[in-house]
């Protein structure tokens, strides 16, 4: 901050005429474009120090204030200043020895600058209770102080003293008494004025102001100069020689000078009172207006027609300094253009048209290896391809290669020159598609230059940009130096971002045409003859690469080869590839037959599906299975390339989706495949069928409407008849759809297009098929059918109150047959929803993914496995309780290994020639002495190790239960032992080789130190948040939500929509029990009790007399009685009944006698009537309702135990109450409620209820996410030991730098304070660094090369 | 010759597609052996060597189709004399599974083999399966009765 002197001095020009320019256009000297100021364009000169447009940096120029006036960004500073100072003598309110206590806490050098702003508010908060809305006498002064506040409809101050008693108003009051005025009442509250203000600031003792964190002196809040800033940051614009185009800023200035001005001439002319001048206020408007022009407070008609920006809104906002030019900056060397497939593309390729490769260009040093290819650019100049458009020259000059000395520049090219060619094959350019979600939304890739006017790449990596090709346009970028290929090639490259660190599932898979032909190729039934399958052979590596044919597999009557040959031939072309895949996937229409039981375990068919739907793949040879979207698409742990990546590298995934790409597109292109008219005519029997379904479903809405009506409806827990009536007919309708998609799947013949698509998973489900085909099924709004428009009924259509299926949503036809008029109506207002929806959901997800960011941004892992924020706070011991990499998890929820695969790999791709087969009880032995051969140090997880064990002792039961099956025959046991080796037995060799890839891969998937783990988890819980269709949907009667409940869980919001406890019972298996805790728990009020509530009136007393129905409560086991009535009425407020007035007269009946005299008795008698049943007599209040629940089972327990056990849901707050309750568990009794959990549990339990709710809302959508992107939220959430929602008030209270805190919201707020408090930044966090353009503190910026 | 062939039995068939027709040329047959009591699962392509059921036929598993025993080089030539002459359908595939099947009494084992695709089971009495190794290429020979 600079003082008036400062100002003055550090000026070089005093700014005194509001005007522009001369008749001549020269601008006027002491004006706002005095050109001591800098150059006021291209044309002119600096008149201080002599630069031209592009050297002078600018110099500064003042303007004397006549007033002064307050600076808006302080006005709350001050405000609060002047609440804590005697407006007197300027010292603060406090006595000595609080002051002093105070100041030693603020001095204290442990203090952060959050605490300190916490003190300084408790010392605000402190003298303004002091004055406790009357006065406070100045201890030093003794100056009674009214109260301050900021002047309504005005900027300033007021100062209220009128509840200040001293005897001033009396005097003052006598003193007027003959004059007309004192009649009309005194005002006493007096505006603060700005030099008022001043002198009281000049005054502050120095320790004061460090009482009240202030770093400078406070007089500095208050504008008495105003600095001019040079014309560099507010050009001005000549429009067609004479006229000139302003900057908003000139212009405020100008309003200031003509303010001040006409102030001074105020001044000047009358001597008129202080505090009457007009002028003053004008100019104090005008200048809060120059520093931010939505400032509030500022009189409607001084409010201009438009709104011209002050200096806050250059700053703040979207396009402002801190968001648009400091943290995102324009870029050269960038393209932008529609995009569209090539499979013939590698996956890692991007196709730039020569359009685009003319014009981008790489800077490459000329060297003995390139010198001949870049003269040859040179001599082609920058129009024809490939050229150059320029050279530079070791000494620093350069020349562009326009004109004919092209030729002679090219002969004298000279090592160690640097010519900006154009791009060529193989040049390095990062890819991106807005939105940029996720990482992987910009990857690099290598160029290829291609004719024609589009950015083209293969179709297997649409799925991480999210890009199709319906018009979609994308950007690129070519890095300029060496180091920044390399990183970039490094970090982003295509094949080292194969899978998403979201789950470590593969997100560049094959897609579409891709996986639609490889169904039909690896079909059972497709033969194909030498030359058919040469020719195929041929188009997966352009018939380049070498093949080893296979064996056919039918040599006899005719050589035949299968499909799933051509896949072998894909996997493994030639016998030196040295690819040997094992894998297991069950696709969509595996049929989970039972083929057998094994004691109580049921084994499937597994690869002898008649579907033909399990996909096996031993050794690279695909031994059965139609592949479809399981193996070969994303989204799969298990799929193909998953376990390519896995078991080989990133190479040998990516030239196996190259092949697949190649050979698909093309065979596809040969066999043909597209959708028609006849695709969707239903045939006979399917309509049939649709009937069928359709009458017997509607017959069975009609029984439930009719028991509905007649009232004998079977009540749902927690529901009323309607909206049991309402669940039952959802249910049936919903399953008429599902029903009818069955039928669609079964009758349709093989060859339909859409039934092939839907089988193996490349477009569209049952659900579509059976739409078009069948029926179109129930359209919902908000979740439920379709509301009633009109009075009592949807449309006019029909009856009132009808609840029939057509009634209220049903489309029985199909986009085939076409929809009536009604169903077309209803089928728009669910289009409707979903439009809305989308629209609305994009901007609500993207606010809420640039919080995360904002809040994870800076937290990345150390070398000690610590995970820390940017000062070094640690936010996690070991990140994710087991610092695994999630990106590299291969297991099912997020567990490092699939055992079972592995050793199914280890099994085949080791085979047991000439080994000795371990018996059973020698596996666990051989366990433990390989783990410690293999992991000395100990880096594996104890839990890991755990599994592993776990996991062969599974495998040693297996082998013992066969080896008892050989026992009990008691034929040549030799050989049987020998087949039952075969069949389950392993070897000693092929146990060490388990072990050691085991603990191998698990050492490899250690997370690496300086991973930006909080960007990645940040960008891993919100971009699946943007895929969350439809806010709401429900689920059994409860509502669950979707984005608004994970928006509610990050903001940590204090009330939320869903409330539910989850209570467990001490007795779960007894329904009755859980009946009547429920009973205990749900309010039950007087009127639910009471037999009846009646007005007693005899002679001598007026009553309400209360009898309880004895025989309900007893039913419902309540334990109420008349006492316990008494209780209750006493205790509900609102009756305003004592002791006396309510009496029991014995166990069922109590007496009420309102308090009340014989002229309004009747009255409070009716209204107690009223009243007295909903009184709360049981239960709790904050609870809306209570369901019981069966507990879901695990699968262990499915077999034998049958019975059922229950838990309750307690809808609504109030956990701790409900946790008091007898009969339920306390112990394991939870809410979903953060801030609840907070309270009554603590802060580690609040830490796990957001986990756990994360996970739960994103399960339920079918999203998976690895937990520990949660765990990390959740401990950034907590770490501070208060829950931190990730709003603008809790990364405020993070430990965030003023420069990050300013990039994200509050901009001005945020730096006027840190002015105030004299912050200081040390520039560690991502944001800082970016702002000031160097290399953070994470990735590959954690080291440092130190220097000797 | 006998040490070609590692087994070798007359199969009646039961079933076609036990589970109803899913593909056109190809056809699941159930079979029962007359000698082993085998059971077998087999898919067949109907389309060029049509079954029914009733059919009665002679399969025979053999690691290689030359008549001297010499291993299978993987190249097929019709010109010389092999084991397929005698045969009229002949496939080759990879055993990929030997598992139990403890339904009954005793020890009973499957193996499972892959003709590119075309699978089968053959199910028995573990002694008459005992030669056979997993990763094994093996031919499948039909010849109708």
């Amino acid at each position: 901050m600079f003082s008036d002197s400062e100002i003055a001095k550090a000026a070089e020009v005093q700014v005194y005429k509001g005007v522009y320019y001369d008749l001549q256009s020269r601008p006027i000297e002491g004006g706002l474009l005095d050109p001591r100021m800098g150059p006021p364009n291209k044309s002119g000169k600096c008149a201080t120090c002599d630069g031209s447009f592009g050297d002078c940096p600018g110099h500064y120029g003042y303007l004397p204030l006549v007033l002064p006036v307050y600076n808006v960004g302080y006005l709350s500073t001050i405000l609060d200043i002047l609440k804590c100072i005697c407006k007197s003598c300027s010292r603060i309110l406090l006595d000595d020895k609080l002051a002093k206590d105070y100041l030693k806490k603020m001095r204290a050098p442990k203090t952060e600058p959050l605490k300190k702003a916490e003190i300084m508010k408790s010392v605000v908060k402190k003298c303004t209770a002091m004055a406790g809305g009357k006065a406070v006498k100045c201890s030093r002064c003794g100056y009674l102080n009214g109260t301050v506040k900021k002047a309504p409809k005005m900027i300033g101050v007021f100062h209220d003293r009128s509840k200040v008693n001293d005897n001033s108003l009396e005097e003052l009051k006598s003193a007027i008494s003959h004059t007309k005025e004192s009649k009309s009442s005194i005002n006493t509250s007096s505006v603060l004025n700005p030099v008022k203000v001043l002198s009281l600031f000049k005054r502050m003792t120095d320790v004061d102001c460090e009482l009240l964190y202030l770093s400078d002196r406070p007089e500095k809040f208050i504008i008495t100069n105003i600095a001019v800033p040079p014309t560099a940051i507010r050009p001005s614009v000549p429009v067609d020689g004479s006229q000139s185009n302003e900057n908003d800023i000139t212009e405020r200035l100008k309003r200031i000078i003509q303010a001040n001005s006409s102030l001074r001439q105020q001044l000047v002319d009358s001597n008129a009172a202080f505090h009457c001048l007009n002028g003053w206020d004008l100019l104090q408007v005008d200048v809060a207006q120059y520093i931010n022009s939505d400032v509030r407070g500022v009189p409607t008609e001084m409010q201009p027609a438009r709104p011209l920006s002050g200096f806050l809104q250059r700053l703040k906002g979207k396009q402002g300094r801190f968001r648009g030019n400091l943290s995102g900056k324009r870029v050269e060397f960038t393209g932008r253009t529609v995009i569209s497939p090539d499979p013939n593309l590698k996956i890692t390729e991007v196709a730039i048209p020569i359009h685009m490769a003319r014009i981008l260009s790489y800077p490459e040093r000329v060297s003995s290896h390139n010198i001949e290819k870049l003269r040859q650019c040179v001599r082609n100049g920058p129009s024809k391809y490939p050229g150059a458009v320029k050279v530079r020259y070791p000494d620093g000059s350069a020349r562009l290669l326009i004109g004919d000395y092209r030729k002679r520049l090219a002969d004298e090219l000279k090592f160690g020159c640097i010519v900006d060619r154009h791009l060529e094959d193989g040049d390095i350019v990062l890819f991106n598609r807005q939105p940029s979600l996720h990482r992987m939304s910009i990857m690099c890739h290598r160029a290829r230059i291609m004719p024609w006017r589009t950015l083209r790449f293969n179709e297997s990596v649409c799925n991480p940009y999210n890009a199709d090709f319906d018009g979609d346009e994308m950007n690129m970028h070519v890095p300029q130096t060496e180091e920044a290929r390399t990183e970039a090639l490094m970090l982003m490259g295509v094949q080292n971002n194969l899978c998403t660190p979201k789950n470590g599932e593969v997100l560049v898979a094959s897609t579409q045409d891709f996986l639609t032909s490889s169904f039909l190729i690896t079909r059972r039934d497709t033969f194909y003859d030498r030359a058919t399958f040469s020719l195929i052979c041929s188009y997966m590596g352009d018939a380049m690469d070498l093949i080893d044919l296979p064996t056919p597999t039918l040599l006899k009557p005719v050589e035949l080869w299968t499909g799933k040959q051509l896949f072998n031939v894909l996997l493994r072309p030639h016998a030196s590839v040295r690819v040997y895949l094992n894998l297991t996937v069950k696709e969509r229409n595996y049929s989970r037959k039972i083929a057998k039981r094994i004691g109580d375990k049921e084994i499937e068919v597994e690869t002898m599906c008649p579907n033909d739907g399990f996909v096996y793949i031993r050794n690279s040879e695909l031994i059965c299975g139609q592949l479809g979207k399981a193996t070969l698409g994303n989204g799969n742990k298990d799929g193909l390339y998953s376990i390519l990546l896995r078991d080989y590298n990133a190479h040998a995934a990516a030239t196996c989706m190259n092949r697949l790409a190649k050979m698909s597109a093309r065979w596809i292109g040969n066999h043909g495949f597209s959708i028609g008219i006849d695709d969707v005519q239903p045939g006979k029997r399917l309509n049939d069928a649709k009937g069928v379904t359709l009458s017997g479903n509607y017959k069975k809405c009609d029984e439930q409407i009719q028991m509905f009506n007649e009232g004998k409806l079977q009540l749902k827990p927690g529901c009323d008849a309607a909206q049991t009536l309402e669940a039952n007919i959802t249910e049936v309708l919903n399953k008429i759809r599902d029903e009818t998609g069955k039928v669609c799947m079964r009758e349709l013949h093989w060859r339909n297009s859409p039934l092939i698509m839907s089988q193996c998973g490349s477009k569209g489900s049952a659900i579509n098929i059976s739409q078009m085909i069948a029926c179109v099924g129930q359209q919902s709004v908000g979740g439920r059918r379709a509301p009633n428009g009109f009075i009592d009924r949807s449309l006019p259509h029909f009856h009132r109150g009808s609840k029939t299926p057509a009634a209220k949503g049903f489309v029985a036809n199909s986009f085939y047959s076409g929809l009536t008029a009604t169903e077309f109506f209803f089928h728009t207002m669910g289009g409707r929803e979903g439009l809305v929806d989308t629209a609305v959901k994009t901007a609500e997800t993207g606010y809420m993914s640039r919080r995360l960011i904002k809040a994870l941004e800076d937290l990345s892992i150390h070398y000690d496995n610590t995970c820390r924020n940017a000062s070094g706070c640690i936010v996690q011991f070991i990140y994710g309780d087991d610092g695994m990499d999630p990106a590299s998890m291969e297991g099912k929820s997020g567990f490092p290994l699939n055992f079972d695969r592995l050793l199914m790999k280890v099994k085949a791709t080791c085979p047991p020639v000439d080994q000795k087969y371990l018996p059973a009880d020698a596996i666990p032995q051989m366990l433990e002495e390989q783990v410690v051969k293999h992991d000395p140090d100990g880096v594996c997880s104890e839990a890991f190790k755990k599994s592993l064990k776990g996991f062969l002792e599974g495998q040693k039961n297996e082998l013992k239960r066969v080896m008892q099956l050989v026992s009990n025959s008691a034929q040549k046991s030799e050989i049987l032992e020998d087949v039952s080796h075969k069949i389950c037995g392993i070897t000693d060799r092929q146990l060490e080789v388990f072990i050691r890839i085991c603990i191998g891969r698990y050492r490899s998937k250690v997370i690496e130190a300086g991973t930006a783990i909080g960007a990645i988890g940040a960008q891993s819980i919100g971009e699946p948040g943007t895929q969350m269709t439809l806010k709401t949907f429900h689920f059994a009667g409860v509502a669950s939500m979707r984005v608004p409940r994970i928006k509610e869980i990050i903001n940590a919001a204090k009330k939320i929509s869903t409330p539910i406890i989850t209570a467990e019972l001490e007795f779960d298996s007894n329904v009755n029990v859980a009946r009547m805790v429920k009973g205990r728990i749900e309010k039950t009020v007087l009127g639910q009790v009471a037999k009846s509530i009646k007005i007693v009136m005899t002679s001598r007393l007026a009553s309400v007399v209360i009898s309880l129905d004895m025989e309900r409560i007893l039913d419902a086991q309540l334990h109420i009685d008349a006492n316990v009535v008494k209780e209750s009425i006493l205790l509900t407020p609102k009756l305003k009944l004592k002791e006396q007035h309510v009496k029991v007269l014995d166990v069922k009946k109590l007496e009420v006698v309102p308090p009340a005299d014989r002229s309004r008795i009747h009255f409070e008698l009716h209204s107690l009537k009223n009243l007295l049943p909903l009184v709360v007599v049981k239960g709790i209040k904050t609870v809306e309702r209570v369901v019981i629940a069966e507990k879901k089972k695990d699968n262990k327990s499915l077999n034998k135990e049958a019975k059922k056990l229950y838990q309750l849901f307690v809808e609504g707050m109030g956990l701790q109450t409900v946790m008091g309750v007898e009969g339920i568990d306390g112990r394991k009794t939870m809410s979903n409620h953060v801030m609840e959990m907070l309270q009554i549990l603590g802060i580690e339990a609040a830490r796990s209820c957001i986990i756990n709710e994360i996970a739960a809302t994103m399960a339920s959508h079918g999203m998976s996410i690895d937990i520990r992107h949660m765990m990390l939220l959740g401990d950034v959430m907590t770490f501070r030991g208060e829950v931190l929602g990730i709003t603008r008030f809790g990364i405020q209270k993070m430990d965030k730098s003023i420069l990050m805190l300013a990039s994200f919201e509050k901009t001005g707020d945020h730096l006027f304070n840190a002015s105030v408090n004299g912050r200081d930044d040390k520039i560690e966090g991502v944001t800082e660094c970016i702002i000031m353009g160097i290399p953070m503190q994470l990735g590959t910026g954690i080291l440092k090369v130190m220097q000797r | 010759m006998s040490n070609l062939i590692l087994f070798e039995d007359i199969f009646v068939v039961d079933k076609l597609d036990p589970d109803g027709k899913k593909f056109d040329k190809v056809t699941r047959i159930e079979a029962r052996s007359q000698n082993c009591d085998m059971f077998m699962h087999l898919d067949v392509n109907t389309e060029i060597y049509p079954m029914h059921v009733g059919d009665k036929f002679t399969m025979a598993l053999a690691h290689t189709l030359n008549l001297d025993g010499t291993p299978d080089t993987g190249y097929f030539n019709p010109g010389r004399k092999s084991l397929a002459d005698k045969y009229e359908y002949v496939m080759h595939g990879k055993l990929y599974k030997i598992s139990d099947d403890s339904s009954g009494k005793g020890l009973k084992a499957e193996i499972y083999v892959s003709y590119g695709g075309l699978l089968m089971l053959l199910r028995g009495e573990a002694s008459h399966v005992s030669h056979f190794e997993l990763d094994q290429r093996l031919f499948l020979l039909i010849r109708k009765l």
